[in-house]
């Protein structure tokens, strides 16, 4: 009994640091039908930021996530910037934005390969070997700071997007586009800032990634089909479904990864995917779109 | 070579339309195409008997490697470049085929040569059976969930006992004199390659490649048109899935092992989408220019930069750059732009 309980425990930490993950994706998706298969190479990036960051300087990769904030939302506007515009209006966007960010993953991963070598990495902050005692069971510092810190995020998004004056106009453009140009919201605006805002989330995640996750350039596929996985399972561009299929597949795996061994953690999300396809195709709170 | 063309522009230029001098021209433009074609044709078919060409071995190698990516990327193009909807899993068929004949000449010593057919077979029922979960979505959906398909398998594979896992299994040598070791390769791929462009141009000029065609320009119209939407995407995907299957038993053969990394790295996949892309899309000639292409590209690159690195974020930032400025691929830009030369033009 004591053993399904930790393994709780870490599920559910795991499920906060998944969730932060997906939601920039979600984002992208949901305002922009972005899907960025790039978005695993940007938070393996930002791992990467971090971890030369915290070697030069020994800062905290926690404070780090708050200057990687910043500067992947400028990268992450760059992008837009330069990759979009040009594909805008063209009849299969969603898809062309798949392949172009197919592009994009390849185009880093070997960059990151070719500057950074493909040898693990990881951040090691002190507290990354400690963890709290609750009577039998054990909390892992670093992973409830992980955690604690993408609850922090994951809030501050959602107050951004209920209580602004920019949060109103990327909902409305999430859920209806032309709707939203119609009534006045600055379309265009909202998706710069919203691909900045989800670029910049997959910078605070890469930020604790380092230190939770071992990482090395090519890891970011096996990332990107979990990701992926956990937002269409939940109803591609539904932030709730994200946040929720990621905290409830987490600590699936978790279980999965105690009982049958870590090599089928992952499988847990992509057999989740086809099972919630069959029962679901439009996913856990996916709206069904009329075409 | 492009009189023909050049006349026929002219003439709808001024607006009228002769259609005689229009037949002419295409029928010139035909004529010049199949000549051209038998010519490269039996160039190619006769490669292998010039032993006495500087780096023989490699020369054939190249060659094997140029029409299994032609085959590969053909038949990815019939699913992908028809109906639009996009496989980036599309490896494991080819190395579901690979294993399936591994393990036929393992335990029972029968020669891939013989079984490719049926793990084309096999390639295709799985084909079926993905595209019965995968169809019930769309658009962005059906592309990640082909993502999690090729996960699913490479996981699957990394740890089942009979495919040894991760090491994967080794083959037993081919038994062919090694003079003429690479030959039967050659050829083999030869026919895949020539089979597949085969397909193609049946699919592009059939009732069932215009319905693929209506599916890929609006599902819902053609759907209402009474196009079974359902059982046509299925069909492609099965079809689409037969011929990789093929080329994974022999290419597995002709190197003589098999292993996960080798057939089930996304990278493989992407190849394939990158090479249809490149040379066109929804075209006939285009997989086979793109294939060629891209081969040609990354052997140069491999002689004279070496770094795999940057290989490929060559490659990346080449499907980044034809998406955005050549979204038709070599084929599609030059017949946009009416110089696509007669040779190139296999619809």
């Amino acid at each position: 009994m004591n053993t399904v309980i930790q393994v709780l425990i870490l599920g559910i930490l795991l499920g906060g640091v998944y969730a932060l993950m997906s939601s920039g994706l979600t984002i992208l998706f949901g305002v922009m039908r972005v899907v960025n298969i790039a978005h695993a190479a940007v938070i393996i990036l930002a791992a990467y930021f971090t971890f030369f960051i915290w070697q030069w300087t020994g800062l905290d990769p926690l404070l780090i996530s708050l200057i990687a904030i910043p500067t992947f939302f400028l990268f992450g506007a760059t992008l837009y910037v330069t990759l979009f515009p040009r594909l805008e209006g063209s009849p299969r966007f969603a898809e062309m934005t798949v392949l172009l960010t197919f592009g994009l993953a390849f185009v880093l991963e070997g960059l990151m390969a070719y500057f950074f070598t493909g040898i693990f990495r990881q951040t090691q902050p002190a507290y990354l070997t400690e963890a709290f005692r609750f009577g039998p069971f054990y909390v892992p510092a670093a992973q409830l700071y992980a955690l604690l810190a993408s609850l922090v995020l994951l809030i501050a998004l959602w107050a951004f997007l209920n209580f602004t004056h920019t949060g109103y106009g990327i909902r409305a453009t999430m859920q209806n586009r032309t709707a939203a140009q119609i009534v006045g919201v600055d379309v265009r605006r909202a998706s710069l800032i919203s691909f900045g805002v989800g670029i910049g989330l997959a910078g605070a995640a890469g930020a604790l990634f380092s230190f939770v996750f071992p990482f090395f350039p090519a890891r970011h596929w096996q990332w990107i089909a979990i990701l992926l996985s956990l937002i269409v399972a939940g109803g591609l561009g539904s932030l709730k479904g994200a946040v929720i299929a990621s905290v409830v597949l987490a600590i699936v795996s978790a279980y999965v990864s105690q009982y049958l061994g870590p090599v089928w953690a992952p499988m847990v999300f992509y057999a989740a995917l086809f099972l919630i396809l069959i029962v679901r195709p439009q996913g856990l709170y996916g709206k069904v779109r009329r075409i | 070579m492009t009189d023909g063309l050049k006349d026929l522009r002219s003439e709808t230029d001024a607006e009228v339309v002769d259609t005689v001098a229009v037949e002419e021209a295409l029928r010139r433009r035909r004529r010049v195409r199949n000549v051209g074609g038998l010519v490269i044709l039996l160039a190619v078919l006769l490669l292998p008997l010039f032993r006495s060409i500087g780096a023989y071995n490699y020369v054939l190698q190249v060659g094997v490697s140029v029409f299994m990516w032609i085959a590969l990327s053909s038949s990815w193009n019939i699913l992908g470049g028809y109906t639009g909807y996009i496989s980036l899993g599309h490896n494991v068929f080819y190395g579901v085929g690979a294993y399936f004949s591994a393990l036929l000449l393992i335990h029972f010593g029968i020669s891939p040569f013989l079984s490719a057919a049926l793990a084309g077979v096999v390639a295709l029922c799985l084909g079926l059976i993905a595209g019965l979960v995968t169809f019930r979505t769309h658009g962005p959906s059906f592309i990640i969930s082909t993502i999690a398909l090729l996960f699913i398998v490479l996981l699957w594979f990394d740890s089942w006992a009979l495919t040894g896992g991760a090491n994967g299994l080794s083959l037993p040598v081919p038994p062919f004199p090694r003079e003429w070791f690479r030959m039967p390769f050659y050829y083999a791929m030869l026919g895949c390659a020539v089979f597949a462009l085969f397909l193609g141009h049946r699919v592009q000029h059939s009732k069932f490649g215009l319905a693929l065609r209506a599916i890929g320009a609006d599902q819902v119209k053609a759907e209402v048109a009474g196009i079974n939407t359902r059982l046509f995407k299925m069909l492609a995907f099965a079809l689409s899935a037969f011929i990789p299957g093929v080329v994974g038993a022999i290419f597995a053969y002709s190197i003589s092992y098999v292993r996960p990394t080798v057939f089930f790295l996304i990278a493989v996949g992407a190849q394939m989408v990158l090479m249809a892309i490149i040379g066109g899309r929804g075209t006939v000639a285009g997989p086979a220019i793109g294939a060629a292409f891209v081969i040609l590209l990354n052997e140069m690159s491999l002689t004279y930069l070496g770094a795999t690195e940057l290989n490929l974020v060559f490659s990346g930032a080449l499907l980044i750059v034809v998406l955005l400025f050549f979204p038709g691929g070599i084929v599609g830009s030059l017949r946009e732009r009416g110089k696509l030369p007669a040779i190139l033009d296999w619809d």
